[in-house]
Protein backbone atom coordinates (compact mmCIF):
# COMPACT_ATOMS: atom_id res chain seq x y z
CA UNK A 1 0.00 0.00 0.00
CA UNK A 2 1.46 3.34 -0.97
CA UNK A 3 1.70 6.28 1.40
CA UNK A 4 -1.02 7.97 -0.62
CA UNK A 5 -3.40 5.10 0.06
CA UNK A 6 -2.77 5.28 3.75
CA UNK A 7 -3.36 9.01 3.80
CA UNK A 8 -6.59 8.79 1.89
CA UNK A 9 -8.48 7.17 4.70
CA UNK A 10 -9.04 9.14 7.87
CA UNK A 11 -8.29 6.89 10.79
CA UNK A 12 -8.29 7.29 14.47
CA UNK A 13 -4.52 7.56 14.46
CA UNK A 14 -3.37 11.06 13.84
CA UNK A 15 0.03 12.17 12.68
CA UNK A 16 -0.26 15.39 14.59
CA UNK A 17 -1.15 15.74 18.18
CA UNK A 18 -3.88 18.33 18.16
CA UNK A 19 -4.01 18.51 21.90
CA UNK A 20 -0.34 19.24 22.34
CA UNK A 21 -0.99 22.56 23.99
CA UNK A 22 -3.73 21.31 26.26
CA UNK A 23 -1.83 22.60 29.22
CA UNK A 24 -0.20 25.56 27.57
CA UNK A 25 -3.09 27.00 25.55
CA UNK A 26 -3.31 30.76 25.25
CA UNK A 27 -6.15 31.11 27.66
CA UNK A 28 -8.18 34.25 27.32
CA UNK A 29 -7.46 34.60 23.62
CA UNK A 30 -10.54 34.76 21.43
CA UNK A 31 -10.58 31.49 19.53
CA UNK A 32 -13.20 32.86 17.15
CA UNK A 33 -11.12 35.90 16.23
CA UNK A 34 -11.69 36.74 12.59
CA UNK A 35 -9.12 35.26 10.25
CA UNK A 36 -8.40 38.07 7.81
CA UNK A 37 -6.38 36.10 5.30
CA UNK A 38 -7.30 37.07 1.76
CA UNK A 39 -7.86 34.10 -0.50
CA UNK A 40 -8.03 34.24 -4.28
CA UNK A 41 -11.71 35.19 -4.77
CA UNK A 42 -13.78 32.94 -7.02
CA UNK A 43 -15.69 35.82 -8.53
CA UNK A 44 -14.85 39.20 -9.91
CA UNK A 45 -16.37 41.78 -7.56
CA UNK A 46 -17.19 44.01 -10.52
CA UNK A 47 -19.56 41.30 -11.68
CA UNK A 48 -21.17 41.23 -8.27
CA UNK A 49 -22.20 44.86 -7.84
CA UNK A 50 -23.89 46.03 -4.67
CA UNK A 51 -27.62 45.71 -5.15
CA UNK A 52 -30.39 47.59 -3.45
CA UNK A 53 -32.24 45.17 -1.21
CA UNK A 54 -35.88 44.85 -2.12
CA UNK A 55 -37.85 43.10 0.59
CA UNK A 56 -41.05 43.41 -1.51
CA UNK A 57 -42.81 44.56 1.63
CA UNK A 58 -42.58 48.15 0.46
CA UNK A 59 -46.28 48.47 -0.42
CA UNK A 60 -47.47 47.05 2.90
CA UNK A 61 -47.87 48.25 6.46
CA UNK A 62 -46.73 46.22 9.45
CA UNK A 63 -49.92 45.92 11.51
CA UNK A 64 -48.49 43.52 14.09
CA UNK A 65 -45.18 41.82 14.85
CA UNK A 66 -43.97 39.35 17.42
CA UNK A 67 -41.07 36.96 18.10
CA UNK A 68 -42.12 33.42 17.25
CA UNK A 69 -41.06 29.92 16.43
CA UNK A 70 -42.80 28.37 13.41
CA UNK A 71 -43.40 24.66 12.80
CA UNK A 72 -44.96 22.72 9.95
CA UNK A 73 -46.78 19.43 10.37
CA UNK A 74 -45.33 16.56 8.41
CA UNK A 75 -48.55 14.69 7.63
CA UNK A 76 -46.76 11.46 6.67
CA UNK A 77 -44.46 11.34 9.69
CA UNK A 78 -47.26 12.73 11.88
CA UNK A 79 -44.87 15.09 13.61
CA UNK A 80 -44.02 18.76 13.81
CA UNK A 81 -40.87 20.00 12.15
CA UNK A 82 -39.35 23.35 12.89
CA UNK A 83 -39.42 25.97 10.16
CA UNK A 84 -37.57 28.74 11.89
CA UNK A 85 -37.22 31.22 14.71
CA UNK A 86 -37.46 34.95 14.19
CA UNK A 87 -39.74 37.93 13.67
CA UNK A 88 -43.30 37.20 12.51
CA UNK A 89 -45.23 40.05 10.89
CA UNK A 90 -48.78 40.76 9.75
CA UNK A 91 -48.49 42.86 6.61
CA UNK A 92 -51.49 44.71 5.21
CA UNK A 93 -51.50 46.05 1.68
CA UNK A 94 -51.61 49.87 1.79
CA UNK A 95 -54.27 50.06 -0.92
CA UNK A 96 -56.12 46.78 -0.72
CA UNK A 97 -57.14 46.34 2.89
CA UNK A 98 -58.43 42.81 2.23
CA UNK A 99 -54.89 41.67 1.56
CA UNK A 100 -53.15 40.76 4.77
CA UNK A 101 -50.32 38.25 4.92
CA UNK A 102 -48.22 36.56 7.54
CA UNK A 103 -44.53 36.87 6.73
CA UNK A 104 -41.74 35.47 8.85
CA UNK A 105 -37.97 35.44 8.41
CA UNK A 106 -35.37 33.44 10.28
CA UNK A 107 -32.98 35.39 12.44
CA UNK A 108 -29.47 35.97 11.11
CA UNK A 109 -29.84 34.45 7.64
CA UNK A 110 -33.06 36.46 7.03
CA UNK A 111 -34.51 33.66 4.94
CA UNK A 112 -38.27 33.46 4.66
CA UNK A 113 -39.80 30.65 6.71
CA UNK A 114 -43.51 31.50 6.32
CA UNK A 115 -45.40 33.58 3.74
CA UNK A 116 -49.16 33.20 3.32
CA UNK A 117 -52.37 35.22 3.26
CA UNK A 118 -54.84 35.52 6.08
CA UNK A 119 -58.09 34.43 4.43
CA UNK A 120 -61.79 34.57 5.30
CA UNK A 121 -62.84 31.71 7.56
CA UNK A 122 -59.37 31.02 8.97
CA UNK A 123 -59.03 30.25 12.64
CA UNK A 124 -56.45 29.06 15.14
CA UNK A 125 -56.69 26.11 17.50
CA UNK A 126 -54.73 25.27 20.63
CA UNK A 127 -52.03 22.61 20.55
CA UNK A 128 -52.06 19.86 23.12
CA UNK A 129 -49.89 20.49 26.13
CA UNK A 130 -48.84 24.03 25.23
CA UNK A 131 -50.40 27.21 26.54
CA UNK A 132 -48.33 29.43 24.28
CA UNK A 133 -48.89 27.90 20.85
CA UNK A 134 -51.55 27.85 18.13
CA UNK A 135 -52.09 25.65 15.14
CA UNK A 136 -53.80 26.67 11.89
CA UNK A 137 -53.73 25.83 8.21
CA UNK A 138 -53.11 27.68 5.01
CA UNK A 139 -53.96 26.55 1.46
CA UNK A 140 -50.86 28.21 0.03
CA UNK A 141 -47.72 28.93 1.98
CA UNK A 142 -45.12 30.36 -0.38
CA UNK A 143 -41.88 28.84 0.80
CA UNK A 144 -38.67 28.01 -1.04
CA UNK A 145 -40.08 29.11 -4.41
CA UNK A 146 -43.25 27.03 -4.21
CA UNK A 147 -46.72 27.34 -2.75
CA UNK A 148 -48.06 24.42 -0.76
CA UNK A 149 -50.94 23.84 1.64
CA UNK A 150 -49.46 23.58 5.12
CA UNK A 151 -50.50 22.87 8.65
CA UNK A 152 -48.57 25.30 10.79
CA UNK A 153 -47.96 25.78 14.48
CA UNK A 154 -46.59 28.91 16.01
CA UNK A 155 -45.13 29.24 19.50
CA UNK A 156 -44.54 32.39 21.50
CA UNK A 157 -42.50 33.47 24.50
CA UNK A 158 -45.46 33.18 26.91
CA UNK A 159 -49.26 32.71 27.05
CA UNK A 160 -49.81 36.48 27.00
CA UNK A 161 -48.06 36.85 23.67
CA UNK A 162 -50.01 33.86 22.40
CA UNK A 163 -53.38 35.43 23.27
CA UNK A 164 -52.27 38.72 21.78
CA UNK A 165 -51.49 36.86 18.52
CA UNK A 166 -54.86 35.11 18.53
CA UNK A 167 -56.76 38.36 19.07
CA UNK A 168 -54.85 40.10 16.29
CA UNK A 169 -55.27 37.12 13.96
CA UNK A 170 -59.04 37.07 14.50
CA UNK A 171 -59.25 40.83 14.05
CA UNK A 172 -57.45 40.52 10.70
CA UNK A 173 -59.71 37.69 9.52
CA UNK A 174 -62.71 39.88 10.35
CA UNK A 175 -61.22 42.88 8.49
CA UNK A 176 -60.51 40.74 5.44
CA UNK A 177 -64.04 39.35 5.51
CA UNK A 178 -65.56 42.84 5.87
CA UNK A 179 -63.46 44.28 3.06
CA UNK A 180 -64.61 41.55 0.72
CA UNK A 181 -68.33 41.95 1.32
CA UNK B 1 -7.58 7.06 -8.84
CA UNK B 2 -5.34 4.03 -8.55
CA UNK B 3 -6.57 1.30 -10.84
CA UNK B 4 -3.81 -1.31 -11.09
CA UNK B 5 -2.89 -1.67 -14.76
CA UNK B 6 -2.56 -5.42 -14.65
CA UNK B 7 -6.04 -6.05 -13.32
CA UNK B 8 -9.38 -5.93 -15.06
CA UNK B 9 -11.30 -2.68 -14.51
CA UNK B 10 -12.89 -2.57 -11.12
CA UNK B 11 -16.54 -1.93 -11.86
CA UNK B 12 -17.27 -0.62 -8.42
CA UNK B 13 -14.72 2.14 -8.94
CA UNK B 14 -16.07 2.95 -12.36
CA UNK B 15 -19.62 3.04 -11.06
CA UNK B 16 -18.57 5.23 -8.16
CA UNK B 17 -16.80 7.63 -10.53
CA UNK B 18 -19.94 7.80 -12.68
CA UNK B 19 -21.95 8.47 -9.57
CA UNK B 20 -19.73 11.41 -8.63
CA UNK B 21 -19.97 12.76 -12.17
CA UNK B 22 -23.73 12.39 -11.92
CA UNK B 23 -23.84 14.25 -8.60
CA UNK B 24 -21.76 17.08 -10.03
CA UNK B 25 -24.02 17.23 -13.05
CA UNK B 26 -27.19 17.08 -10.95
CA UNK B 27 -25.94 19.88 -8.74
CA UNK B 28 -25.18 22.12 -11.70
CA UNK B 29 -28.46 21.28 -13.43
CA UNK B 30 -30.41 21.94 -10.29
CA UNK B 31 -28.98 25.43 -10.10
CA UNK B 32 -29.75 26.09 -13.74
CA UNK B 33 -33.34 25.00 -13.26
CA UNK B 34 -34.27 26.92 -10.16
CA UNK B 35 -32.43 30.12 -10.85
CA UNK B 36 -33.40 32.55 -13.51
CA UNK B 37 -30.09 34.37 -13.64
CA UNK B 38 -26.69 32.77 -13.22
CA UNK B 39 -26.22 32.69 -9.49
CA UNK B 40 -22.57 32.66 -8.44
CA UNK B 41 -22.07 29.17 -7.03
CA UNK B 42 -19.26 27.55 -5.07
CA UNK B 43 -18.65 23.92 -4.22
CA UNK B 44 -18.41 23.54 -0.46
CA UNK B 45 -17.07 20.33 1.08
CA UNK B 46 -18.51 19.48 4.49
CA UNK B 47 -16.47 16.89 6.37
CA UNK B 48 -15.90 15.54 9.86
CA UNK B 49 -16.36 12.33 11.81
CA UNK B 50 -19.67 10.44 11.76
CA UNK B 51 -22.31 11.79 14.12
CA UNK B 52 -20.85 15.26 14.68
CA UNK B 53 -23.94 16.85 13.10
CA UNK B 54 -23.09 17.65 9.49
CA UNK B 55 -26.41 16.58 7.96
CA UNK B 56 -28.42 18.13 10.79
CA UNK B 57 -26.58 21.42 10.24
CA UNK B 58 -27.34 21.41 6.50
CA UNK B 59 -31.00 20.56 7.09
CA UNK B 60 -31.27 23.27 9.69
CA UNK B 61 -30.26 25.76 7.02
CA UNK B 62 -32.34 24.19 4.31
CA UNK B 63 -35.69 23.62 6.00
CA UNK B 64 -35.30 25.05 9.49
CA UNK B 65 -35.88 21.68 11.11
CA UNK B 66 -33.68 20.14 13.77
CA UNK B 67 -33.43 16.38 13.33
CA UNK B 68 -32.60 14.48 16.49
CA UNK B 69 -32.50 11.01 14.98
CA UNK B 70 -29.13 9.88 13.68
CA UNK B 71 -29.14 8.37 10.22
CA UNK B 72 -25.62 7.95 8.85
CA UNK B 73 -25.08 9.59 5.48
CA UNK B 74 -23.99 7.13 2.81
CA UNK B 75 -21.54 8.49 0.26
CA UNK B 76 -22.48 12.08 -0.32
CA UNK B 77 -25.56 14.27 -0.61
CA UNK B 78 -25.37 17.55 -2.46
CA UNK B 79 -27.54 20.40 -1.21
CA UNK B 80 -27.68 23.83 -2.80
CA UNK B 81 -27.90 26.47 -0.06
CA UNK B 82 -28.68 29.97 -1.24
CA UNK B 83 -28.01 33.14 0.70
CA UNK B 84 -29.20 36.58 -0.25
CA UNK B 85 -26.44 39.15 0.19
CA UNK B 86 -25.94 42.85 -0.44
CA UNK B 87 -24.31 41.71 -3.70
CA UNK B 88 -27.19 39.47 -4.73
CA UNK B 89 -27.78 35.75 -4.36
CA UNK B 90 -24.88 33.41 -3.66
CA UNK B 91 -25.19 29.65 -3.73
CA UNK B 92 -23.10 27.05 -1.93
CA UNK B 93 -23.42 23.55 -3.31
CA UNK B 94 -22.83 21.76 -0.05
CA UNK B 95 -21.31 18.29 -0.43
CA UNK B 96 -22.47 16.65 2.76
CA UNK B 97 -20.16 13.64 2.98
CA UNK B 98 -20.35 10.43 4.98
CA UNK B 99 -18.29 10.78 8.13
CA UNK B 100 -18.34 7.10 8.96
CA UNK B 101 -15.48 5.39 7.24
CA UNK B 102 -17.56 2.40 6.17
CA UNK B 103 -19.92 4.71 4.28
CA UNK B 104 -17.21 7.01 2.96
CA UNK B 105 -16.76 5.71 -0.54
CA UNK B 106 -14.54 7.62 -2.91
CA UNK B 107 -13.63 10.57 -0.76
CA UNK B 108 -11.05 12.12 -3.06
CA UNK B 109 -13.65 12.16 -5.80
CA UNK B 110 -15.97 14.18 -3.61
CA UNK B 111 -13.23 16.71 -2.85
CA UNK B 112 -12.29 17.41 -6.47
CA UNK B 113 -12.91 21.04 -7.41
CA UNK B 114 -13.91 21.90 -3.88
CA UNK B 115 -13.70 25.68 -3.55
CA UNK B 116 -14.27 26.06 0.16
CA UNK B 117 -14.81 23.74 3.11
CA UNK B 118 -16.22 23.27 6.58
CA UNK B 119 -14.61 20.75 8.93
CA UNK B 120 -16.92 19.86 11.79
CA UNK B 121 -16.22 18.17 15.09
CA UNK B 122 -18.32 17.58 18.18
CA UNK B 123 -17.17 19.45 21.31
CA UNK B 124 -18.63 16.65 23.44
CA UNK B 125 -16.48 13.92 21.81
CA UNK B 126 -12.71 14.42 22.01
CA UNK B 127 -11.88 11.89 19.31
CA UNK B 128 -13.76 13.92 16.71
CA UNK B 129 -11.40 16.83 17.39
CA UNK B 130 -8.35 14.59 17.33
CA UNK B 131 -9.33 13.51 13.81
CA UNK B 132 -9.54 17.07 12.48
CA UNK B 133 -5.93 17.06 11.13
CA UNK B 134 -6.71 14.01 9.01
CA UNK B 135 -9.75 15.63 7.44
CA UNK B 136 -7.78 18.80 6.88
CA UNK B 137 -4.88 16.98 5.27
CA UNK B 138 -7.21 15.20 2.85
CA UNK B 139 -8.84 18.44 1.76
CA UNK B 140 -5.54 20.23 1.27
CA UNK B 141 -4.11 17.34 -0.71
CA UNK B 142 -6.92 17.50 -3.24
CA UNK B 143 -7.90 21.18 -3.16
CA UNK B 144 -4.68 23.00 -2.20
CA UNK B 145 -5.34 26.40 -0.64
CA UNK B 146 -9.04 27.07 -0.16
CA UNK B 147 -10.84 28.93 2.63
CA UNK B 148 -11.73 26.48 5.39
CA UNK B 149 -13.81 26.94 8.53
CA UNK B 150 -13.37 24.66 11.51
CA UNK B 151 -16.54 24.40 13.59
CA UNK B 152 -17.08 22.81 16.99
CA UNK B 153 -20.73 21.72 17.10
CA UNK B 154 -23.06 20.92 20.02
CA UNK B 155 -21.87 23.77 22.27
CA UNK B 156 -25.40 23.78 23.73
CA UNK B 157 -24.56 20.55 25.62
CA UNK B 158 -23.62 21.27 29.22
CA UNK B 159 -20.92 18.61 29.45
CA UNK B 160 -18.44 20.04 26.97
CA UNK B 161 -15.31 17.92 26.56
CA UNK B 162 -13.22 19.93 24.07
CA UNK B 163 -12.60 23.19 25.91
CA UNK B 164 -11.98 26.46 24.05
CA UNK B 165 -8.38 26.66 25.24
CA UNK B 166 -7.68 23.26 23.68
CA UNK B 167 -8.82 24.37 20.26
CA UNK B 168 -5.81 25.66 18.39
CA UNK B 169 -5.53 23.64 15.19
CA UNK B 170 -7.08 26.48 13.19
CA UNK B 171 -4.34 28.89 14.20
CA UNK B 172 -1.59 26.65 12.92
CA UNK B 173 -3.33 25.96 9.62
CA UNK B 174 -4.82 29.37 8.99
CA UNK B 175 -8.46 28.35 9.30
CA UNK B 176 -11.37 30.28 10.77
CA UNK B 177 -12.94 28.82 13.90
CA UNK B 178 -16.48 29.02 15.32
CA UNK B 179 -18.28 27.34 18.20
CA UNK B 180 -21.71 26.45 16.84
CA UNK B 181 -24.91 24.71 17.83
CA UNK B 182 -27.21 23.33 15.19
CA UNK B 183 -29.71 22.84 18.00
CA UNK B 184 -29.80 26.38 19.43
CA UNK B 185 -28.68 28.06 16.18
CA UNK B 186 -25.76 29.65 18.02
CA UNK B 187 -23.41 31.10 15.36
CA UNK B 188 -25.09 28.90 12.77
CA UNK B 189 -24.80 31.50 10.00
CA UNK B 190 -21.18 32.44 10.74
CA UNK B 191 -19.35 29.72 8.78
CA UNK B 192 -21.29 30.58 5.62
CA UNK B 193 -20.85 34.31 6.10
CA UNK B 194 -17.09 33.98 6.55
CA UNK B 195 -16.80 31.73 3.48
CA UNK B 196 -19.02 34.06 1.45
CA UNK B 197 -16.71 36.95 2.31
CA UNK B 198 -13.63 34.98 1.28
CA UNK B 199 -14.93 33.68 -2.03
CA UNK B 200 -16.18 37.11 -3.06
CA UNK B 201 -13.27 39.05 -1.63
CA UNK B 202 -15.70 41.48 0.03
CA UNK B 203 -14.81 41.66 3.71
CA UNK B 204 -18.01 43.58 4.43
CA UNK B 205 -20.41 41.24 2.67
CA UNK B 206 -23.61 40.72 4.67
CA UNK B 207 -26.79 38.70 4.47
CA UNK B 208 -29.90 40.66 3.55
CA UNK B 209 -33.64 39.94 3.50
CA UNK B 210 -34.95 37.53 0.89
CA UNK B 211 -37.47 39.18 -1.39
CA UNK B 212 -40.93 38.30 -0.04
CA UNK B 213 -42.87 37.59 -3.22
CA UNK B 214 -46.61 37.79 -2.89
CA UNK B 215 -48.03 34.35 -2.07
CA UNK B 216 -50.74 33.03 -4.40
CA UNK B 217 -54.33 33.22 -3.28
CA UNK B 218 -55.91 29.82 -3.52
CA UNK B 219 -59.63 29.32 -3.42
CA UNK B 220 -60.57 26.29 -1.33
CA UNK B 221 -63.61 24.16 -2.04
CA UNK B 222 -65.67 22.68 0.76
CA UNK B 223 -64.24 19.20 0.39
CA UNK B 224 -60.66 20.43 0.68
CA UNK B 225 -61.65 22.58 3.62
CA UNK B 226 -63.07 19.52 5.34
CA UNK B 227 -59.87 17.56 4.78
CA UNK B 228 -57.81 20.45 6.17
CA UNK B 229 -59.99 20.54 9.24
CA UNK B 230 -59.47 16.83 9.82
CA UNK B 231 -55.71 17.16 9.43
CA UNK B 232 -55.77 20.12 11.76
CA UNK B 233 -57.43 17.98 14.42
CA UNK B 234 -54.63 15.42 14.13
CA UNK B 235 -51.99 18.13 14.25
CA UNK B 236 -53.58 19.77 17.26
CA UNK B 237 -53.06 16.65 19.36
CA UNK B 238 -49.49 16.02 18.17
CA UNK B 239 -47.20 17.70 20.68
CA UNK B 240 -44.69 20.25 19.45
CA UNK B 241 -40.97 19.53 19.87
CA UNK B 242 -39.66 20.20 23.35
CA UNK B 243 -40.02 23.59 24.90
CA UNK B 244 -37.04 25.86 24.70
CA UNK B 245 -35.68 29.11 25.97
CA UNK B 246 -35.02 30.84 22.70
CA UNK B 247 -37.17 33.80 23.54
Amino acid sequence: MSEEDTLAKPTTQTTENVEESETGGDEGANIEEENRTAFQPLFNLEQLPEVETKTLEESEDVVYEVRAKMFRFDVEAKEWKERGFGQLKFLQNKEKKDKVRILMRRDKTLKICANHFILPGMNVKPNVGSDRSWVYNTPADFYDDQANPELLAVRFANPEKASEFKAKFEEMVKQVEEARK
Amino acid sequence: MNVPLHSVPDWTIILAALFIFHKNFQASQHNKNIMSADVPTAKLILVGDGGVGKTTFVRRHKTGEFEKKYIATVGVEVHPLKFNTNRGLLCFNVWDTAGQEKFGGLRDGYYIQGQCAIIMFDVTARQTYRNVPTWHRDIVRVCNVIPIVLVGNKVDVMDRKVKPKQINFHRRKNLQYYDISAKSNYNFEKPFLWLARKITGDVNLRFVEDAALEPPEVAIDLETMKRYEEELDIAAVAPLPEEDNDF
